[in-house]
């Protein structure tokens, strides 16, 4: 019972032989991957390509016929116009905060509430979860008015209250999905656990969290963008422009009549570096698993 | 909020399986309880009232500011016998979800398969497949239509190189809605995150142990990859089935004014809704149009469930 | 004692839900009614964010706080578009704006709906119906009711390329005038390299009129729908401008004015700025686009040709209106800012700024304004120009109409059997909504 406790990295390395040795050919097979991944990224990153191109060119420029792939001039201070065009800096402030928020809510919470779906045998979990799982088939639309007046009601509305509630009330989605992962983790280690005396809080904190390390990073990624890319929440429930986020602020280069796509663009390619990094960093989680052997990082 | 206690009945953990839910099961319903107790008071707290009042208000003449009169079934009688748009707009969300839910899914595992593998620059590579399914925004729609610009777009002028003649993407009836699928492809990102995640959470022994049996590549993934990574997929599944059904931004901003496009042929089932509400302040059929939509999803979830026990496998007990 | 930090969390929303509950939120969202200085706030809401509209708008604002003691506006951007969903939540939530720039075509269909306030008080006490252009008044009734106050309008006329014009030895100060001059120009004015056009002369449905201008055009300046409901779909002379609008496909090739068509609607490019079409129709504010992004063009601006001599140079048009939502906290003040908004000064001063067509006659006629040739074309096209309205019980009848005629553009039928089953199925939507 004991070795259910085993899965640590130490022991993955100590079981898996490094496939490396100094001075060995590359196998075909990771060559032809290499290729292919090479290949395939400059297909995915053409349409930024061209993103970033818009986001450098002036607006006459745009306005030329056919458009052109490379901008003829680099109008580099189009970032510099495109944040002093609006309060951009304290748009940032106010995403960053709600991102923070969606944050910590989500990845605790779900990690939580998920651990009663896939780990407890309790009444009526069947139907609960039925309940959760239908919430999300209904269309937002027609719950938006309504959701509003029972916010409205609670005097909420002009804050971030109706925003930030809602990060630390579970969300079907990810419940849904770390209950998919803690499902793959294997019963032995937690009905061990049990039987030495630990309680389902214990057990969840100590074994089966850091076991889904890969998934609540996913969590944290998503919630992050989803909160950063949020556009809908803050327009509705936020009365003042000193409350406004990111999304809002890009939305002002869009006229009824016309549209400043060079601002556009630049707001766009800056709103996006965040969450890139972020990826990058949090990818560690992603290659803790099986592939740290010695000498080799991802 | 003793629950880092040893509960009291886990000496006898044979008590469990008898018929009699003694003190361990009711111990068990409590625990079970208290975790779920953040998502329950949600539940009830915002999301309950909301549902009802637009169950309600589907059998009503609500349109959100002047009138919410009773008249029974009519909205629903209305959708099925009198609008014609209906109907189109649940084809061209099924044709969507059709071809929509198997290619992702495909497309994100196999990513994610290579993302897995050891070779130079992967964290590299990794970034550049997921970046594109986390723009958001109407800019991404406006460079998609950009890049499908039959004559001077970046998606004909490759395939032009091999030698097709790429159609009028946007405004050809036929090519709209695989624009839009070819479109999700570029943002498989999100899924592949999922599988790597999940891919990572597979024990390394297993495959240690197949290698020391001689499995080919192809039986490793067969045998343990798959089954491994299976209730990942089937929350992908789900969740796409779920999400395709309900696609509306396409539509809504790569049409003219929103209008669904050449012949309708944009025209989302969430479309065509929020026009409905919004446009024409609809609001109660807009409503049985959302529940109708509903029953269909809850159907098909319902049927996964009842398929993924064949194919999804659990680790940890299905429990 | 892990346990404990995360109850806490875990507590936190519980006990915000509390707070709310019992009212003593950290922050009251209840907009304050009366600043320090004893002053009523009142907010006003428009969809003006841009660098070039927004300052415009908050100068207005600016000088309106300024010109008495008694009201300050407060100004909120929304984007277009999610406005109308915010006016539309806040109304039931009977929370509202004081004061919102709203369409002008739908008025009568929000006041149908209890979402705009009735003005006729307001009216008797300050008649200011008089400002503004008749056509306009007439947009904001309801029941002969006034709901709204017009702000702007616009209007669609024919630009035209006079340098592309000499180039193909037209006169460039005879712009077409019917639609078979039209297609003489547009003919003399393609330039074809191979199977790709260099310049084309025109398209009917490429720049901002759209086929039910064309219609419109075609039949004598008649929609739809006129005023009073009658309906007019199945007209010959529709029959006979989808038909027209067909020939154009049929010449220049489908393929070509599809790709051509999805470049020139990516919004981004304008292909009339960067001289690959020679003729486009567009609103009067385009010509500010030209000014500053085609450098050095020659533009010369003209009515909308007309089907045949007489028939008359049709244009459709919108704008926008100043409107008190329903159930706004403080009505007396709003009005005070809409008259001011709508009154001399801040129109012209909207006018010159924006080059806008603003709904004010005195301002819109503004001497300084009509020394512009473009503008004061604008000003003389308002008065052919006809705005859509769609009848109360059918706001989205067009749903059933533009398929049809897609269709037939297509060729999979004909122009007759579009407006016919188009004809058919709106009456039969117009019976099911009077059910």
């Amino acid at each position: 019972m004991g070795q259910a406790y085993s899965y640590s990295k130490g022991e993955a390395e100590l079981v898996q032989p490094s496939l490396h040795k100094p001075g060995r050919r590359l196998p075909l097979r990771k060559v032809l991957i290499f290729t292919f991944l090479c290949a395939g990224s400059v297909l995915f990153l053409l349409p930024l390509w061209w993103m970033i191109s818009t986001s450098l060119k002036s607006m006459q420029e745009i306005a030329q016929y056919p458009p052109t792939f490379i901008p003829e001039q680099f109008h580099w201070s189009n970032y510099l116009e495109t944040w002093t065009a609006a309060p951009f800096t304290r748009y940032t402030m106010n995403t960053l905060l709600l991102t923070f928020f969606a944050v910590t809510g989500n990845v605790i919470v779900n990690a939580f509430v998920a651990y009663g779906f896939a780990k407890i045998r309790f009444r009526g979990k069947k139907l609960w979860f039925s309940v959760l799982l239908s919430t999300i088939m209904i269309p937002g639309f027609v719950t938006l008015i309504p959701q509003y007046v029972l916010f409205s009601k609670l005097g909420l509305v002009g804050t971030y209250y109706p925003i930030i509630i809602p990060q630390f009330l579970g969300s079907a989605f990810y419940i849904f999905m770390l209950r998919q992962f803690y499902l793959t983790i294997p019963t032995e280690l937690s009905e061990a656990a049990r039987i030495d005396g630990a309680g389902h809080f214990q057990i969840w904190y100590r074994i089966i969290l850091p076991l889904s390390k890969p998934g609540l990073a996913a969590i944290a990624i998503f919630a992050f963008n989803g909160a950063w890319n949020d556009f809908l929440g803050p327009l509705l429930y936020v009365n003042d422009e000193s409350l406004y986020t990111l999304q809002i602020g890009l939305q002002s280069f869009r006229g009824a009549m016309q549209t400043q796509w060079n601002y556009l663009m630049a707001g766009s390619v800056i709103v996006l570096v965040p969450m890139i990094l972020l990826f990058f960093l949090f990818q560690r989680y992603f290659i803790e698993g099986m592939n740290l052997t010695a000498g080799t990082k991802g | 909020m003793n629950m880092n206690q040893p509960q009291a009945g886990a000496q006898h953990p044979l008590k469990a399986s008898k018929p009699r839910r003694g003190k361990l099961a009711r111990s068990e319903d409590r625990a079970g309880y208290i975790f779920i107790l953040p998502w329950l008071i949600g539940f009830f707290g915002i999301t309950l009232l909301p549902l009802l009042f637009s169950l309600y208000g589907s059998f009503t003449n609500y349109d959100i500011t002047s009138q919410m009169d009773f008249i029974g079934l009519a909205n629903y009688e209305r959708m099925f016998s009198s609008d014609p748009l209906f109907w189109k707009s649940l084809s061209n969300t099924i044709y969507y979800v059709l071809w929509m839910v198997p290619l992702t899914t495909i497309g994100s595992v196999l990513l994610a398969l290579l993302l897995n593998e050891r070779v130079a620059g992967m964290r590299m590579f990794r970034t550049i497949f997921y970046l594109p399914s986390v723009l958001s925004g109407v800019g991404v729609y406006f460079l998609w239509m950009q890049l499908l610009n039959p004559s001077t777009g970046l998606v004909n002028t490759l395939l032009s190189w091999v030698g097709i003649a790429g159609p009028a993407w946007l405004t050809d009836p036929f090519w709209t809605k695989p624009a839009v699928i070819f479109m999700k492809m570029w943002a498989v990102g999100g899924g592949m995150l999922l599988y790597l995640a999940s891919l990572q959470s597979v024990p390394p022994q297993l495959y240690e142990a197949a290698r020391l049996d001689g499995a080919s590549a192809l039986r490793r993934f067969r045998h343990i990859t798959l089954p491994m990574i299976s209730p990942v997929i089937f929350y992908d599944v789900v969740t796409s089935l779920i999400g395709g059904f309900q696609v509306f931004q396409e539509g809504y901003v790569m049409t003219e004014s929103g209008g669904g496009g050449p012949m309708h042929s944009l025209l989302f089932y969430n479309l065509h809704m929020w026009h409905k509400a919004f446009t024409v302040f609809d609001m109660g059929y807009a409503m049985a149009m959302a529940w109708v939509l509903f029953v269909v999803v809850m159907i098909l979830t319902a049927l996964n469930l009842k398929l993924s026990k064949r194919w999804v496998h659990y680790e940890g007990g299905d429990s | 004692m892990q346990i404990h930090k995360h109850t806490k969390t875990l507590l936190i929303p519980v006990l915000l839900f509390g707070l709310a509950a019992t009212g003593c939120t950290p922050k009251q969202a209840e907009s304050s009614t009366a600043s320090a200085d004893g002053k009523v706030e009142i907010d006003f809401w428009t969809f003006w964010g841009s660098e070039t509209r927004r300052p415009i708008i908050e100068k207005i604002i600016n000088d309106f706080n300024a010109s008495q003691d008694k009201i300050i506006v407060k100004h909120t951007y929304l984007p277009w578009g999610d406005i109308w969903t915010k006016n539309l939540a806040s109304i039931a939530a009977k929370n509202p704006a004081d004061v919102i720039i709203n369409d002008i075509a739908s008025v009568d269909q929000r006041a149908s709906k209890k979402q705009n306030t009735e003005l006729t008080a307001y009216l008797e006490q300050d008649n200011i119906q008089d400002r503004f252009y008749e056509s306009l008044w007439d947009n904001v009734l309801y029941e002969d009711k006034a709901y709204a106050i017009p702000f702007n309008t616009d209007t669609r006329m024919l630009y035209y390329n006079k340098k592309a014009f000499r180039e193909a030895g037209l006169d460039p100060e005879k712009p077409p005038a019917t639609w078979a001059e039209l297609e003489e120009y547009a003919i003399k004015l393609d330039k074809k390299n191979g199977n790709v056009y260099d310049q084309v002369g025109f398209h009917p449905l490429w720049g901002d009129f759209g086929i039910d201008n064309w219609l419109l055009n075609a039949d004598g300046g008649k929609g739809f729908f006129d005023n009073d409901n009658n309906m007019y779909i199945n007209t010959p002379a529709k029959v006979e401008a989808v038909n027209w609008i067909k020939s154009w496909n049929d010449r220049l090739g489908k393929k070509n004015v599809d790709a051509m068509q999805a470049e020139f609607g990516s919004e981004q490019s304008n292909p009339f700025i960067s001289g690959k079409v020679a003729m486009w129709i567009h609103q009067g504010t385009f010509a500010t686009q030209i000014r500053d992004y085609g450098k050095d063009m020659e533009v010369g601006v003209a009515p909308i040709p007309e089907k045949t001599e007489g028939s008359g140079h049709y244009s459709g048009g919108g704008g926008f209106v100043a409107e008190i939502p329903y159930g706004a906290k403080h009505p007396d003040e709003a009005w005070e800012f809409i008259k001011y908004l709508t009154d001399y000064d801040a129109q012209k001063y909207w006018a010159v700024k924006n080059f806008d067509n603003v709904a004010n006659k005195e301002a819109a006629s503004d001497p300084e304004l009509l020394s512009d040739p473009i503008y004061k074309a604008a000003v003389e096209n308002l008065e052919v120009t006809t705005h859509f309205r769609a009848p109360i019980a059918v706001p989205d009848f067009k749903n059933l109409i533009t398929p049809q005629i897609d269709s037939a553009l297509l060729g999979n039928i004909t122009a007759e059997e579009a407006l016919a089953k188009a004809e058919t199925d709106v009456k039969s939507m117009i019976q099911q909504a009077g059910k």
